[in-house]
């Protein structure tokens, strides 16, 4: 059992087995669709927790999306996997992803970093 | 039949620690699942677990403090001794001892292990083998503590919204010095109560023991 340890502590030292293509291209459909005003689109793409979460009372998750008003996310400039975790940071905004069966969804977005804290997210669950 | 009988002590503890780690990969895997569905994950088969940083680490960090027991007690009692003990050699023999007592070299026996019979490296490697096995272990596993623990940790940290570490960073938190060294404690205890209630109380038959009848004061006395 050893080996297996020491093999696992190989492939996450180096990484090598980690795809962070999925979360990032999770990441640019999300953004893509607030761009273009497919709330809805944008809706599907988030994790079933902070869907049910985002809208006030009598709002639909489309309208509170598009009530935040979420800035452009623009280019990927960065993707950490841990397990079933993701963060994906783009030049206007920083994305926590769960991975589901189904794939990547967005957990939290418009996120900006506190010192020592948590980030604050303008979606989360 | 005979076999199995003269390999009793090992196969029990292999068969011991077939159903203890399977237990915990079944309950472990319960606990996650529970674990999961309050995050709003979904849940994950026993295989899918067992290959999780979460089952290695948890097994990594239990390995390496155990290896760590041996090895220091298989090297401190060369040089350290505890009057009274069975663990202990008697007060006088501390150190590595004589060739002729360690029957190496010329005082090797016909049936000594090859390598007790040579010079040079080998019979220092075969001399030392039992401890630089159990201290290659004790390493592995605590590196392997720290690269799943990281995983781990640092999954938890992205599910929390925050910035993941490196390893570097792991190895200073205290979340890895709290999994160590709440392992160790419990180890180095373990050793600490072994080798001083020997001294007082006896186990009838056990070579762990000292005979039943035998003094408080002999030392290095097996039953």
């Amino acid at each position: 059992m050893r080996l297996p340890l020491a093999l696992l502590a190989l492939v996450l030292v180096t990484g090598c087995s980690v795809d962070t293509s999925a979360p990032a291209r999770t990441v640019e459909r999300f953004h893509s669709a607030l761009a273009a005003q497919q709330d809805e689109a944008a809706c599907a793409l988030l994790a079933p927790r902070t869907a049910e979460k985002l809208p006030d009372p009598g709002q639909t998750c489309a309208e509170a999306l598009r009530a935040l008003r979420l800035g452009a996310g623009g280019p990927v400039t960065g993707v950490q996997v841990w397990g079933d975790e993701a963060q994906v940071r783009l030049a206007g905004d920083t994305v926590f992803l769960h991975r589901f069966s189904d794939g990547w969804r967005v957990k939290a977005a418009g996120c900006e970093p506190r010192a020592g804290l948590p980030y604050d997210c303008e979606v989360e669950d | 039949m005979r076999r199995i009988k003269d390999n009793a002590l090992s196969l029990t503890f292999l068969v011991l620690f077939v159903l203890a780690l399977g237990g915990q990969a079944v309950a472990g895997t319960f606990q996650f699942n529970d674990e999961q569905l309050v995050s709003g994950g979904e849940p994950v088969s026993v295989l899918e677990y067992v290959t999780s940083s979460n089952f290695a680490v948890d097994v990594a960090e239990n390995w390496q403090s155990e290896y760590l027991q041996f090895l220091l007690f298989i090297v401190l009692t060369v040089w350290l001794v505890q009057r009274g003990s069975p663990e202990s050699k008697e007060p006088g023999e501390e150190g590595a001892e004589s060739d002729r007592r360690q029957l190496i070299g010329p005082y090797a026996q016909a049936d000594s292990p090859a390598w007790a019979k040579v010079k040079g490296v080998r019979l220092w490697l075969y001399s030392n083998s039992l401890g630089l096995v159990m201290g290659a272990v004790f390493l592995g596993s605590w590196l392997a503590q720290s690269v799943a623990g990281l995983a781990q940790f640092n999954a938890d940290r992205l599910a929390d919204l925050q910035d993941p570490v490196s390893w570097g960073g792991y190895l200073g938190s205290p979340e890895f010095w709290n999994r160590s060294l709440q392992n160790w404690q419990s180890e180095l205890l373990a050793v600490l109560s072994m080798v001083v209630l020997s001294i007082y109380l006896r186990q009838r038959g056990s070579p762990e023991s000292k005979p039943v009848g035998s003094p408080h004061s002999a030392t290095g006395v097996e039953g």
